[in-house]
């Protein structure tokens, strides 16, 4: 069941596109991404990503929204599924149990 | 921002590479980034890397065709079934582009041998043949000749350019080994240096020495076969004139391509230089060629050449009144400057390869007219085909894979049908045009060739009806609806007019050209030719004896007359310069030493003054005969010119009298206009003419033969009738004529081969409509002329293409010559060639749709 299981650059890109809303394409996901977490990943990249999540049914996407500095080109934008949404709250949820489980102490090595 | 967009190959990658689903995307994003980042650093890096990153598997298209059954695969079966089903244009295809083919394969060796003349020399680009520079009343001409002492003088002057020179005199003579003997025409004598300077290859011998001694002769594998047969000729006696004798001190290879010079055998030239009149300046006969390392010294040698000539001739000139200059010729280019007179070196003509090349071009392109015209026709059959094959996968590529296959196919049938042909009618081609074309087919150069003319076959013909027809909409196929043909017909109507135009050309071009060759030899040469042989004195013997050769013939009754000439009427006139009495300016005229007969013989009127005589004595001595063309230069009447003296300054003859003036004939070919003639009795004779009674010709032969035998023993006499002779001089225009109506009746024939096509395909797509119309009452003619009038229209729409263009290349060719047909004259020829294309496509529509119109309409209409 590869399909239950998310990557961390999966779960990543899954949160930016549902921080941008209807603004999730392309180029702006790939600002976010340098913006929040300052990582550079080429469009390719990303583009292999956003279509095995597609096909796991995470996300769908849409054509829409032509501007002049794409050459008159629709862009794709990417929307989360409810299967997405899923995935994302049983990972953060997961997390969360399991930092529940951590003992206090060690939490402070982490502030050092 | 539509200044900056991103590089096109980008886009175009992303277009070809990517899945069609998502190059919309892609290509936004790359328009998008491109845009934001036109500002920064290393913007073209950055964007090109984001390029790059984007072919990756989830972007790129799948190249497997995901539903390809292995019937659209590239399938041999599929394609021969295919050409074996439409059997009739199939064949029609395979026979055209095949005719078209053997026409250019053939012409091409023609003309690659032509065009690679003299190649084949290492040095080729720093050889330079000398020629010498005369005028004939204002206007300059080339010789090809020159004699002994140039060669050691330019190199003694030029000694910083001129690296080296060669001499060749080319020489007739009876070559006598052992039993064998006969008058080789083309005998060579050259320097020593002659195997170096050139790259003529030596099968035994050494180049630098071979040439060496006095006596030494090199034989060519030719004349090594003739004379010595399977033995061996190294260190053999040829024997030369009964005179001299030559040791064979090597033989040569076949030559690796053609080359100016015509030998048999390379004899030393030492032998000729212990005779006197080698050393002077003033002689003919000989070539000189120099080699200079680079252009500009060549250069510099041109323009030295004229105090050159000054410092060894200018004496002579200031007491001549004539001055020859001498210029340099690339050896590259003695081959195609066929204008050189006096020339002994073999010359092909450029235009006429030209024209040959044109022809061979236009031809195959009717074949390609015929094919492309036949697929379209024939894709009104196949929409189905095509419909069906898309809706079940195929491809746009794969369809044209397809279609391409099968034209290719029957182009590569058509190759190996049309080399077999060519092999087989070589020796045909060779003798109908007078060629010596050889088929070389292991050869870089033709393989080069054979796939370039097939790719260009290809993207002629095949190209876009394969295109034509992968491009059908499936849907408006299978639905049954019409497909629009209105581009395609008038595409086919062009093909067809170009077709036929370059028919009717070619038709109009060989009637003319025929017509032309016809009166250049039938025109009135003002002299009367018949019953005329031409005895050559070709030996030293039968010179001396001349006068008594002369007085035997005259003796039989079945020799009516007989003049001795240095040349005869069409052969070898000399220019020199003439001062006559009175006249201040000197001018040119060319001469004829002749006898007192000369004038009688030829029947040529004297229009003043009186003919030589033999009654008086003095006669014997030199008197002179001028045509009325050298009166008009010398600008007084022809009464005044009798009794005048003229004098040629740099030969032995002065005051001769002018006796007469006789009527212009014609003693040059007809390619150029009469020039002033001084005709004298007496001097140097190198021809017998001898008039034959023509109810014995065979006795006077044998008289002759026997005669000059008899005074020149151990020489074979050669002759030839004055018919032939002159015919000679109209070899090339009657070749030309040949070719064009061959070619002619080749284009012709493709043409109508293609309208039979069409035709039958008209009457097979149009077979309802003709049912229907037979079944309401119309006749058979009716049906005929129907389908008959839009091929009609199309070839008379060729003639008003052609007719104009035909008129212009024609009145080209004809400017040419001095004396010609005048084309008003024969303004019929090209209707007749009209009306002549207009009935053959008739009647190869009418024979097609014969069929059609006395068919049973029931058949045709039941038949759904």
């Amino acid at each position: 069941m590869k399909g239950t299981n998310l990557g961390e650059f999966e779960e990543l890109l899954l949160l930016v596109v549902l921080i941008l809303q209807e603004e999730a394409y392309m180029l702006r996901i790939k600002d976010e991404i340098k913006n929040q977490v300052d990582r550079s990943i080429s469009m390719g990249a990303l583009h292999t990503t956003l279509a095995r999540l597609e096909q796991k049914d995470f996300l769908k996407s849409e054509m829409g929204g032509a501007t002049n500095e794409r050459g008159g080109r629709r862009k794709r934008i990417y929307e989360l599924t409810a299967d997405g949404k899923a995935a994302l709250n049983e990972v953060k949820e997961m997390r969360a149990s399991l930092w529940n489980q951590v003992p206090a102490v060690d939490l402070k090595f982490s502030h050092a | 921002m539509p200044k900056d967009l991103p590089p096109r190959l980008s886009l175009k990658l992303v277009r070809w590479l990517c899945k069609q689903e998502l190059v919309e995307e892609l290509e936004g994003n790359l328009h998008e980034y491109y845009a934001i980042h036109s500002q920064s650093n290393f913007k073209g890096l950055k964007y090109w890397y984001q390029v790059l990153n984007y072919l990756r598997p989830s972007t790129l298209k799948s190249f497997k065709n995901s539903n390809s059954g292995s019937m659209f695969i590239f399938n041999p079966v599929l394609t021969f079934r295919n050409l074996y089903r439409n059997k009739s244009t199939s064949l029609i295809s395979i026979f055209g582009f095949t005719l078209g083919l053997v026409a250019t394969i053939f012409l091409y060796f023609y003309l690659s041998g032509e065009v690679t003349t003299d190649d084949f020399h290492t040095n080729k680009n720093q050889i330079y043949r000398v020629l010498r520079v005369s005028e004939m009343n204002g206007t300059p001409y080339r010789i090809g000749v020159t004699s002994g002492p140039y060669a050691e003088a330019l190199k003694t002057d030029f000694p910083s350019d001129i690296e080296a020179t060669a001499r060749a005199l080319p020489e007739d003579g009876l070559v006598v080994v052992g039993e064998k003997r006969f008058v080789e025409d083309n005998l060579l004598f050259a320097d020593q240096n002659f195997f170096e300077f050139f790259s003529y290859p030596l099968k035994t011998g050494n180049p630098e020495t071979v040439l060496s001694t006095v006596n030494a002769v090199v034989l060519t594998q030719a004349s090594a076969k003739k004379y010595f047969g399977d033995e061996d000729p190294m260190g053999q006696v040829i024997e030369v004139d009964n005179e001299f004798e030559f040791i064979v001190s090597g033989i040569m290879d076949e030559l690796p391509g053609e080359t100016h010079i015509d030998f048999s055998m390379i004899f030393s030239i030492g032998l000729m230089e212990r005779f006197e009149w080698f050393d002077g300046w003033w002689n003919n006969g000989l070539m000189t060629y120099v080699k200079i390392p680079t252009p500009q010294q060549a250069q510099n040698v041109t323009n030295n050449l004229v105090p050159f000539i000054d410092k060894y001739m200018g004496e002579d000139f200031a007491r001549s009144g004539k001055r020859i200059d001498v210029v340099l010729e690339p050896l590259t280019e003695i081959y195609f400057n066929d204008e050189t007179r006096y020339d002994p070196a073999r010359h092909g003509n450029l235009s006429s390869i030209l024209t040959l090349a044109a022809v061979a071009i236009a031809i195959l392109f009717i074949a390609c007219f015929n094919y492309v015209n036949l697929s379209i026709a024939q894709s009104f059959m196949r929409a189905k085909e095509v419909g069906v094959r898309k809706v079940l996968g195929g491809g746009k590529s794969r369809l044209i894979i397809q279609f391409l296959s099968e034209s290719f196919l029957i182009l590569l049938l058509s190759l190996i049908l049309s080399v077999g042909l060519c092999e087989l009618l070589n020796p045909v081609f060779n003798s109908y045009f007078g060629l010596d074309v050889t088929l070389q087919w292991f050869d870089i150069n033709v393989i080069l060739f054979f796939m370039g003319l097939t790719s260009i076959i290809l993207l002629c013909a095949g190209v876009y009806p394969a295109m034509l027809l992968s491009g059908f909409k499936p849907v408006s196929i299978l639905r049954g609806g019409k497909l629009s043909s209105g581009k395609r017909v008038g595409l086919r109507k062009a093909l067809v007019v170009t077709q036929f135009s370059i028919s009717i050309f070619l038709i109009v071009a060989s009637i003319l050209i025929g017509v032309q060759t016809q009166y250049l030899n039938a025109k009135d040469l003002g002299f009367n030719k018949e019953a005329l042989v031409l005895v050559d004195l070709n030996n030293s013997e039968i010179r001396e004896n001349r006068e008594r050769f002369k007085e035997k013939l005259l003796a039989n009754s079945n020799i009516i007359g007989a003049s001795m000439v240095s040349g005869e009427p069409g052969g070898f006139h000399d220019a020199s310069s003439f001062r006559v009495t009175g006249i201040d300016a000197p001018t040119r005229m060319r001469t004829l030493f002749t006898d007192t007969e000369y004038i009688d013989l030829l029947n040529i009127d004297i229009i003043a003054g009186r003919n030589f005589s033999k009654e008086l004595a003095t006669d014997e001595e030199f008197r002179v005969i001028i045509n009325e063309r050298a009166v008009q230069e010398l600008g007084i009447s022809p009464e005044e010119v009798i009794g005048r003296k003229i004098t040629m300054p740099g030969w032995d003859i002065t005051d001769v009298p002018v006796i007469g003036v006789a009527a212009d004939y014609h003693f040059n070919t007809l390619k150029d206009a009469i020039e002033p003639l001084a005709i004298l009795s007496g001097g140097f004779h190198r021809k017998m003419l001898v008039k034959m009674n023509m109810h014995n010709v065979k006795d006077g032969l044998l008289l002759i033969d026997e005669t000059f035998e008899e005074l020149a023993s151990g020489f074979p006499m050669s002759y030839q009738f004055m018919d032939d002779r002159l015919a000679e001089l109209y070899e090339n225009e009657q070749k030309q004529a040949r070719v064009f109506s061959t070619f002619s009746g080749l284009s012709i024939f493709l043409a109508c081969l293609g309208i039979f096509g069409l035709a039958t395909y008209s009457a097979q797509r149009r077979q309802k409509e003709l049912g229907i119309r037979k079944v309401l009452g119309a006749t058979a003619q009716q049906i005929i002329g129907l389908i008959s009038r839009e091929f009609v229209w199309l070839v008379i729409v060729a003639s008003v293409v052609a007719i104009p263009v035909a008129w212009y290349f024609i009145s080209q060719w004809l400017g040419g010559y001095a004396y010609r047909i005048d084309i008003l004259d024969y303004w019929y020829v090209f209707v007749v060639g009209g009306v002549l294309a207009v009935v053959i496509a008739l009647i190869t529509v009418a024979f097609k749709t014969y069929g059609a119109a006395i068919s049973d309409p029931t058949e045709s209409i039941r038949n759904e």
